[in-house]
């Protein structure tokens, strides 16, 4: 069920009125309600899956009880480790066992053997990825012991498996999920109508600026061989914002479905595209994910301690698996490789941790070099996403190659019947809303409200793409 | 609560007048563009006569140059639509009925249409914005699906189908932008040679086609003289079967397909390039003349 389809349209309102207007309302019952709506939400996909999920639920809640209650260290490591080895080996099978047999028979043949590998062909079950990862991070906080085994099997399976957030993020915390999960929620107007605001401008970034983006992405990327550079450069910035629009849209939707049932969920963007440098960047893209890395993987390693050197092994780690954890293909490694290479320099310079406050652009020598700045850093942030994009490196190299080769510049037909600079001015004046609203959760609220969300939902059913619905990019994660 | 409930209801308000006020700006829009396909010339022209008209799909479209024939004094025009199937060409006929049209004969391109009764939802789409306007539009759409939500839900025949009359069509209408679909009385060169062309027509299968024999049933109650044919397809394309077939299946259409053999007369497998399109059309126009088509 998308968050953008006509079912899901159906399927919220039906659980809100449960959630709220049901007899003896208490926590047990909201969070028995919500964990019943978040498994038929899950098995709108494929029911078989279901039983993975809870089989994985149930595994780290009964290791976390077990974990509590061990008094050594040894027991405690044994049941911390086989849950982490179960959870990444169904993570493992699903999404990279073949990629994993395929490289290894490449790498075999190579050498002048000749092997075939055996391959599952599994169908990934969605979001495997998302509730793993909360699983975890749940499991390395017991063993920590910054937070205590949670007891109520339906508080815990819900903590995993809460449908706004169960296929595609944010990641959540234990630490941050679990205590509101464990009291009974008021209904708070303020908060609903929030995220009914979010709710519209995650619609809008993702029906109306991701989708017809991608129409126009697709059409550079799929034929880029025809292209021109002019094609090629916009078909770069095309997927840059089909991708922003549609997880950061996703997102939106989430947190603010969330909001209706009194829950927040942590924030996941922060207008990424109005980055100074790399580092903000990655400080402000996908940052449930970010954090998840930097707390479970980054500071474990030893994170910013000891020498540069060691230090700058610890970026290429988490930019390699984070870019492995988006999929089994080597474009995605790639893709994490640059991104490293984007943020060493600024490692090395100790530059970093630079850009942590806030801007304000006015008519100054300062403000020109951070417009300058943000245009730097988006520019290679496109490059990268052409990695991300691309079906095999080979082609994001040629994509590349033919980009600063080509040097024509004249406006190219599609075979979408579409020109290739057509949505420029859409794409322009979300800009401008994004910026006018970078300090905001979403640009609707404050004043002339409904005037903003009128304009957004005539946005929505003039400009959205519903002819079938667009999958959500990261629900392949 | 109540606070929301009335907050959702206003909401909700803004969703249908949205709904509503787009739905009115669109049509209104529609209704007065004839210049950027087939449809809405037929829809917002009345009273027109011909000697001849071609209709059918791409295949009619890309094949017929309608200006040979009035060359000759013999006033015709090429109604092919490129993605049609004869169940968007038997509404067309309709549609030019309802407008008063006066057509005394019609050559139609049956070929590879016979092969399927399906539809074509690139062409049914542009027929969406007259659906309230139209009651032959309406009648003949009347058995789909989606009919209700198409009628009664507002804005929905266009989100449905955005792609062809959505906001970037409905845009270029307003700026009133020609099209190309009119020029050349209907016909559409195609100027490039094809290379290594080839069709496999080894899984078609003439059958018996509802739109077609309702194109028969229209022309012989209106007295329109039909003519059906089958038109080239380029040489590696081995299609005797499919086309001897469709005699069987329906004997008064006419074989076209091996009057243009050569590939340098084809721009693809199945479309003709100019050249082949005119040398097509005299072939059609001397037979038309000779009446070899009043059998």
């Amino acid at each position: 069920m998308f968050f953008n389809s006509l079912d899901f349209a159906i399927f919220l309102p039906i659980v809100f009125l449960l959630y709220w207007f049901m007899p003896n309302k208490s926590k047990a019952s909201q969070n028995l309600i919500l964990i019943i709506s978040s498994f038929y939400f899950y098995s709108w996909w494929d029911w078989r899956f279901l039983f993975l999920l809870l089989f994985s639920t149930l595994i780290v809640y009964f290791a976390a009880l077990e974990i509590e209650k061990s008094v050594s260290i040894t027991s405690r490591k044994i049941w911390l480790w086989t849950t982490i080895i179960a959870s990444l080996g169904f993570l493992g099978i699903f999404k990279y066992y073949d990629f994993f047999a395929t490289s290894f028979a490449d790498l075999v043949n190579g050498f002048g053997l000749n092997v075939s590998p055996l391959l599952l062909k599994l169908i990934l079950p969605v979001g495997i990825s998302f509730y793993t990862f909360h699983g975890l991070s749940y499991i390395i906080d017991i063993y920590f012991k910054r937070i205590k085994a949670e007891r109520n099997i339906v508080d815990y399976a819900l903590f995993v498996s809460y449908f706004p957030l169960l296929v595609a993020g944010p990641i959540e915390r234990a630490t941050h999920l679990l205590p509101q999960l464990t009291v009974k929620r008021e209904f708070n107007f303020e908060k609903a109508k929030e995220g009914i605001y979010q709710i519209i401008w995650g619609l809008v970034k993702k029906v109306v600026i991701a989708d017809t983006c991608a129409m126009y992405a697709n059409a550079v990327f799929d034929h880029y061989t025809t292209m021109n550079s002019l094609s090629l450069i916009l078909g770069a910035v095309y997927f840059a914002f089909q991708i922003y629009g549609d997880f950061s849209g996703y997102s939106d939707i989430a947190l603010g479905t969330s909001k209706l049932f009194g829950i927040d969920l942590l924030k996941n963007f922060d207008h990424p595209y109005f980055s100074r440098d790399i580092a903000e960047f990655w400080r402000k893209w996908h940052i449930s994910l970010t954090t998840w890395f930097r707390d479970y993987i980054y500071i474990p390693l030893g994170g910013s301690r000891g020498s540069k050197l060691f230090q700058i092994r610890n970026v290429f780690i988490i930019f390699l698996v984070s870019g492995f954890w988006h999929g089994a293909n080597w474009t995605y490694i790639a893709w994490g490789f640059i991104n490293a290479l984007y943020f060493i320099p600024l490692l090395v310079l100790n530059r970093n941790r630079n850009n942590l406050d806030a801007f304000k652009i006015s008519f100054n020598l300062n403000s020109f070099q951070i417009l300058i700045n943000i245009t730097i850093t988006f520019t290679i942030t496109c490059l990268a996403w052409i990695f991300f994009r691309a079906k095999t490196i080979h082609d994001a190299i040629s994509y590349i190659k033919r980009m600063v080769t080509d040097l024509h510049f004249a406006s190219q037909y599609f075979s979408i019947e579409r020109y290739n600079y057509e949505i420029i001015y859409m794409i322009l004046l979300f800009v401008i809303v994004e910026w006018n609203s970078r300090y905001k959760i979403e640009p609707l609220s404050g004043k002339y409200s409904w005037l903003k969300v009128s304009l957004s939902i005539m946005a929505i059913i003039a400009f959205g793409i519903f002819t079938d619905y667009k999958n959500f990019i990261y629900f392949q994660f | 609560m109540k606070k929301f409930v009335a907050f959702i209801g206003k909401l909700l308000l803004i969703i249908v007048l949205s709904a509503v006020v787009l739905d009115v700006l669109y049509t209104a829009v529609y209704l007065k563009s004839s210049k950027r396909n087939k449809i809405e010339y037929v829809y917002n022209s009345k009273d027109k006569n011909f000697d001849v008209i071609f209709m059918g799909s791409s295949r009619t479209q890309n094949h017929m140059v309608a200006k040979i024939f009035n060359e000759k004094g013999i006033s015709a025009y090429n109604f092919g639509m490129s993605g049609s199937k004869l169940d968007e060409t038997a509404l067309l006929l309709k549609l030019m009925l309802e407008r008063n049209y006066k057509i005394k004969n019609i050559i139609l391109d049956v070929d590879l249409n016979l092969n399927s009764n399906s539809k074509s939802n690139l062409v049914k789409a542009m027929y969406m914005p007259y659906l309230q306007c139209s009651q032959t539009i309406r009648n003949h759409y009347k058995t789909e699906e989606d009919y209700n939500k198409l009628v009664y839900i507002p804005f929905y025949r266009y989100i449905e189908n955005d792609a062809m009359i959505g906001f970037r069509e409905m845009f270029l209408s307003i700026v009133k932008k020609k099209s190309n679909a009119l020029d050349n009385f209907g016909y559409f060169p195609l100027k490039r040679n094809g290379k290594n062309m080839s069709y496999d027509l080894s899984d078609y299968s003439p059958k018996r086609n509802f739109a077609y024999e309702e194109i028969k049933a229209i022309c012989k109650k209106n007295n329109i003289h039909l003519i059906a044919i089958t038109t080239p397809m380029c040489r590696e394309c081995p299609s005797d079967e499919y086309f001897n077939n469709i005699k069987s299946v329906y004997p008064e259409v006419y074989n076209y397909e091996n009057k243009v053999t050569d590939d340098k007369y084809f721009s693809s497998c199945g479309h003709m390039n100019v050249e082949g399109a005119t040398l097509f059309t005299t072939i059609i126009l001397n037979d038309f003349i000779q009446h070899k088509f009043n059998n």
